[in-house]
């Protein structure tokens, strides 16, 4: 299954990642993290299809996602 | 953790401490299309068979510009307000081999550059102009621009807009840009493939990016982006009438016609040919 990267450090919570996912696999995080941003979450990401527009998007480059070919790196 | 595929274009670590995250603040276009150059520039780096020292960035002053402050793995100058064009026509001038990107905001090439933008569109020398149009003056705090749309409220302009925006596509077009498109950040793929047709493009090929401003249009990042899908729509529907009050986005121009540097080297080899023959 594909896997959700979020670099905390790097990450202004802006959600477009949330906004742009076709498959609604992402969701924003119910928690507030240390510097009062709402990060994106995995939600189900059985329906992630790795179309990677949620990197495509983030302005930050802050999202990665991690598929099945790239070998578990 | 994986990291994002283009942090290997850009300085994470430097002498003072880090450098990332950017500057800008949470759900600026800007940072999107620096997402999307880089993606262009990767591209053409792989599939052209050119290095990354091919490639300079060049910017003036605004909150676009700050992309080629200092965040950018790659050759950079951070130049005065509105004068980045200037700039890299000095740099393209002393190496015409190199791949010149200018990233200009529309605070800095239609207002304070507004002549440079002309000039060098009507010289037709081989930049790639990424224009991050976000309709107001973000960094000096939300005041009206020549790029703000009739009717906006900003901060200079409190019961709304009373003067027409600027169109920058149809400036450059007339001026005499060889490529000039209009994308918004809410197009990721048709600005990336844009960006790349423009590096590879012989001439000015000018690319103005719609973006958003979250912080001064008091809206958060995912309406935006949803507003900014909403109002533009295509050149065709546009010229089928079918536009309405939405703005227009596509491909304006794509020419092909000799650049300033083809031209110069004709006029040196005529004349060195002149002189052979008189000797």
């Amino acid at each position: 299954m594909n896997k959700l990267h979020v670099n905390a450090a790097y990450c202004k919570g802006c959600l477009i990642c949330v906004e742009v996912c076709p498959a609604a696999a992402i969701r924003p995080c119910p928690m507030i993290n240390s510097r009062g941003y709402t990060l994106p979450e995995e939600d189900d990401m059985s329906r992630c299809t790795g179309c990677r527009l949620c990197e495509t998007v983030c302005p930050d480059f802050a999202v990665a996602i991690e598929t099945d070919e790239d070998g578990g790196e | 953790m994986k990291k994002h595929p283009m942090l290997k274009y850009l300085k994470e670590e430097a002498a003072a401490g880090p450098r990332l995250p950017l500057i800008l603040c949470p759900g600026c276009g800007a940072g999107q299309v620096l997402n999307y150059a880089l993606r262009a520039v990767d591209a053409v780096i792989q599939e052209d068979g050119l290095r990354k020292e091919d490639f300079v960035f060049i910017s003036g002053v605004g909150c676009s510009s700050r992309l080629a402050s200092h965040y950018l793995n790659f050759d950079s100058a951070w130049t005065l307000h509105g004068r980045a064009l200037a700039v890299a026509t000095g740099a393209l001038l002393a190496n015409p081999k190199l791949k010149i990107i200018v990233f200009t905001g529309d605070g800095d090439a239609a207002a304070i550059g507004g002549n440079h933008l002309i000039h060098t569109c009507r010289r037709n020398l081989d930049l790639t102009i990424l224009c991050v149009n976000n309709g107001l003056y973000g960094m000096t705090g939300g005041q009206v621009a020549p790029t703000t749309p009739f009717g906006v409220r900003t901060v200079t302009t409190p019961y709304g807009n009373v003067e027409d925006e600027f169109d920058l596509c149809r400036l450059a077009q007339t001026a005499g840009a060889t490529y000039v498109a209009r994308w918004s950040t809410a197009h990721p793929h048709q600005t990336i493939k844009t960006i790349q047709k423009g590096i590879r493009k012989n001439g000015t090929a000018f690319i103005e990016i719609l973006s958003q401003c979250p912080v001064h249009l008091k809206k958060t990042p995912a309406e935006m982006f949803r507003q900014l899908k909403k109002s533009t729509v295509s050149l065709k529907k546009a010229a089928a009438g079918r536009a309405g009050s939405r703005i227009p986005v596509g491909e304006f121009c794509d020419i092909d016609k000799p650049d300033w540097i083809t031209r110069y080297q004709n006029v040196i080899d005529r004349l060195q040919s002149d002189e052979r023959t008189h000797e």
